[in-house]
């Protein structure tokens, strides 16, 4: 097999055993790898009656097919299950190291089922396989396990870690990679720790790869690689960081404020953006694997409140949840709330966007000093959030930290009066820090029908919506007008299907931007050897996008949960945006129109499954 | 054929106006002149060229920076070239930055991010240069969303 290395590790930790697997080729070929390879997996062999946190459920960890190449952008992989977050199934994708390190291993991807008696951790070198005690590092942070791991093997070895909040189940734990990288949303770390998994190594011995065609991989990897650092958002990114453009989001209204009641706050444009970052904390870059961006940043505050060592700093996501989401415009304790989260296991969107629902619902009187175990949540208070409310959700500690740490849906189902009505989620999963109502229209539809709820990065609609990306090469050359619904369900058509085949082939969504199609085509069938043309691969981005469905659809998700919360659909109450109403029922009809989608159960008729060779998946929802 | 300009004095007199009014305001020009950089904008049908120096000492007092319409006598630090159709229909707020680079509309060299620092700061001028275009007795060069 080209491409990929064709093996899969399964650990089933209730036995402590190990196996290697096998899938046939066409498993690849019709569903890439990533996200889409795990969607399969899951859907081939998974029980679906199997709760999210149960020893029965799977957890997988899968390699794109262009992972270790040496090229821009390739380094990311997708961690896949059931999600305790959302109950559906879903998937989250993480830059850094370990995707080449595995993949030089000589393994596409890990499947974990079971739940092991006692802490255990996995270590990965080429094929020596083993589960060994992980006692020693239970109840410790990420910090100090990264280190201590790193340590006792050697730095080059790669870590996935996760923290007290994983333990805890908490519901949205994320999973760490080399303390900088992070398997941020929809509650993974969760299921890690439910299996009492505490950590992952591994280390290749050399770097061994096997492509179809490597003098043409290489003459466009020579073509490719030197073109990704100079577009404008790379060039943005590499200087500023992910927060290099927030500026401009704020006076478009993109940015949420207060729990999304305001779209916009002039002042806190400035203090918030990642200009400011970098000329104040900013003290490196760093990057993944290979890429030539380097849009994450090192930083340190050597003094004051919120002072922190040298360090990872926060992304865009982070400064907003921890910034502008909860009425603060301190950069200096959004970045050490990032890496308090980091540190504990915790998904910076999710909590913060569970922190200020409930800062609203305190002002409401909708939260009481009961439920909160007497702490006041008020807005910009971010040493209360950074030293009480962080640590207790992430220890799970008090009503407080319980409530909270079912994210805001659960938490807002479980007090009531009606603030579900003022979360801002999709299916479950906290939306992300992007407000439809001033960002872009389409970006609402984005959020609602992404497979693992609120999400901007399932589809491509945030970059096409922005004009960050063409492709006239099949005529899509659409200057869309954010603000309103024109064109937005025929374009998310295509988003879908790219924002599949980026997630599955886990390239980055940043670098991937500067790649045309007939470039796909050609890494695709020069690395895998597939003979695609553009219809294949598009067909593969819908086909993911279908199964992914299918599977929610076996969970429960209908057509009704193809919807955001009220206080998402609302016109926006200021800035350039105010007043507009978008149409999102409309939007949403034309896309199920377009999509094939059956109206009540939110997947594809049968005739349209049939036409993507599904017609035994076909069988089982129809 | 420019469907705004007959030609590059009629162009040179409404910016000569409007980067008037955005340097010597006291909200805008100060965020300006914190960019600390020189920008060339290299304009196409009419060719005309304007430079903006945001780094040196503005030397007409009350500027927060000195502009220099045709011929400048300081090296840019960074370059955008694009049609004047194109720049009249940005300052009114129309056209995107990023959509327009990713379509070859505009094009741009030297120290990129140092301009885009400017973007957010420059967007409420684009109130402003319908304003004068009207002040000038333009009213039929001012562009309405469709």
């Amino acid at each position: 097999m080209n491409a990929n290395t064709g093996k899969i590790i399964r650990i089933d930790l209730s036995s402590h055993s190990i196996e290697i697997l096998e899938f046939p080729p066409a498993y690849y070929a019709n569903y890439i790898g990533g996200s889409g390879l795990a969607a399969k997996l899951f859907w081939e062999t998974a029980d679906f009656n199997a709760a999210p946190l149960s020893p029965e459920s799977m957890l997988m960890f899968m390699n794109g097919p262009f992972a270790g190449l040496k090229l821009s952008g390739t380094s990311r992989f997708c961690a896949a299950g059931r999600s305790p977050l959302t109950n559906g199934f879903s998937d989250s994708s993480c830059g850094g190291y370990f995707a080449p390190e595995l993949r030089y291993a000589g393994f596409d991807g890990i499947v974990i089922v079971g739940k092991s008696k006692t802490p255990v951790f996995l270590v990965i070198e080429d094929d020596n396989i083993r589960l060994m005690d992980a006692a020693a590092y239970w109840g410790k942070g990420i910090e100090d396990v990264t280190r201590a791991l790193k340590e006792r093997f050697d730095k080059k070895y790669r870590t996935l870690v996760i923290g007290p909040a994983g333990e805890n189940q908490v519901r949205y734990a994320n999973i760490m990679h080399d303390n900088h990288h992070s398997f941020g949303r929809t509650g993974f770390g969760a299921v890690m720790g439910s299996k009492n998994l505490k950590a992952v190594v591994v280390r290749a011995s050399e770097k061994k790869m096997a492509l179809f065609d490597p003098e043409k991989f290489e003459e466009l990897r020579n073509d490719i690689n030197p073109r990704i650092p100079k577009g404008m958002i790379p060039e943005v990114l590499r200087e500023f960081g992910t927060a290099g453009s927030l500026e401009s989001h704020v006076y478009a209204g993109n940015v949420p404020i207060k729990n999304w009641t305001s779209n916009f706050w002039e002042e806190m444009a400035e203090a918030l953006t990642g200009t400011t970052l970098s000329e104040t904390y900013f003290k490196g870059r760093s990057s993944c694997a290979y890429c030539s961006i380097a849009c994450k940043k090192i930083i340190e505050i050597p003094q004051g409140p919120f002072a922190l060592s040298k360090g990872s700093g926060p992304e865009y996501e982070t400064i907003v949840a921890f910034g502008s989401l909860l009425g603060s415009m301190d950069l200096g304790a959004a970045c050490k709330a990032g890496r308090v989260c980091n540190d504990l296991g915790v998904d910076t969107i999710s909590a913060g966007a569970t922190i200020a629902w409930a800062m609203e619902a305190y002002a409401k009187g909708d939260l009481t000093d009961t439920d909160t175990d007497n702490t006041a949540l008020k807005w910009a208070d971010m040493e209360t959030v950074i030293d009480i409310v962080l640590p207790a959700i992430a220890m799970k500690k008090g009503g407080l930290g319980r409530l909270l740490g079912l994210g805001s849906a659960a938490a807002a189902r479980k007090i009531g009066k009606r603030s579900i009505d003022y979360t801002a989620h999709s299916k479950g999963l906290e939306a992300p820090m992007h407000d439809p109502r001033g960002g872009g229209h389409g970006k609402a539809l984005a959020y609602a029908l992404s497979p693992r709820g609120a999400c901007h990065l399932s589809s491509i609609m945030h970059f096409i919506e922005s004009g960050a990306c063409y492709y006239p090469e099949i005529g899509f050359d659409y200057d869309l007008e954010p603000m309103t619904d024109e064109n937005k369900a025929k374009v998310a058509v295509f988003a879908v299907e790219m924002g599949n085949i980026e997630n599955s082939a886990c390239f980055c969504q940043f670098a991937d931007r500067q790649i045309t199609l007939p470039e796909w085509i050609d890494l695709f069938n020069c690395v895998a050897g597939y003979d695609w043309k553009i219809n294949d691969l598009l067909g593969a981005g819908r086909r993911i996008f279908y199964l992914k469905r299918l599977l929610n659809y076996r969970f429960g998700f209908r057509a009704l949960d193809d919807t955001l919360t009220p206080r998402m659909l609302e016109p926006a109450r200021d800035g350039e945006p105010k007043g507009i109403q978008m149409n999102f029922s409309g939007m949403k009809a034309d896309f199920y129109t377009r999509i094939g989608f059956d109206t009540t159960k939110g997947i594809p008729t049968r005739e349209i499954l049939e036409k993507f060779d599904m017609a035994k998946e076909s069988a089982i929802v129809w | 054929m420019s469907e705004y300009y007959r030609d590059s004095a009629h162009l040179y007199e409404i910016y000569d106006r409007f980067l008037t009014s955005v340097l010597t305001d006291e909200k805008i020009g100060p965020k300006m002149g914190k960019a600390g950089i020189v920008i060339k904008f290299i304009y196409t049908d009419p060719d005309c060229e304007i430079l903006i120096d945001l780094k040196n000492t503005p030397e007409k007092p009350g500027f927060y920076g000195t502009f220099y319409l045709g011929d400048s006598p300081i090296k840019e630090d960074v370059w955008s070239k694009q049609s004047a159709d194109h720049s009249h229909r940005f300052w009114h707020g129309f056209e995107n930055p990023i959509a327009a680079v990713a379509k070859g509309k505009v094009k741009q060299g030297g120290k990129i991010t140092a301009m885009l620092k400017l973007l957010p700061v420059v967007r409420p001028t684009f109130r402003r240069f319908p304003e004068i275009l009207h002040e000038l007795g333009y009213d039929d060069l001012i562009v309405t969303k469709k």
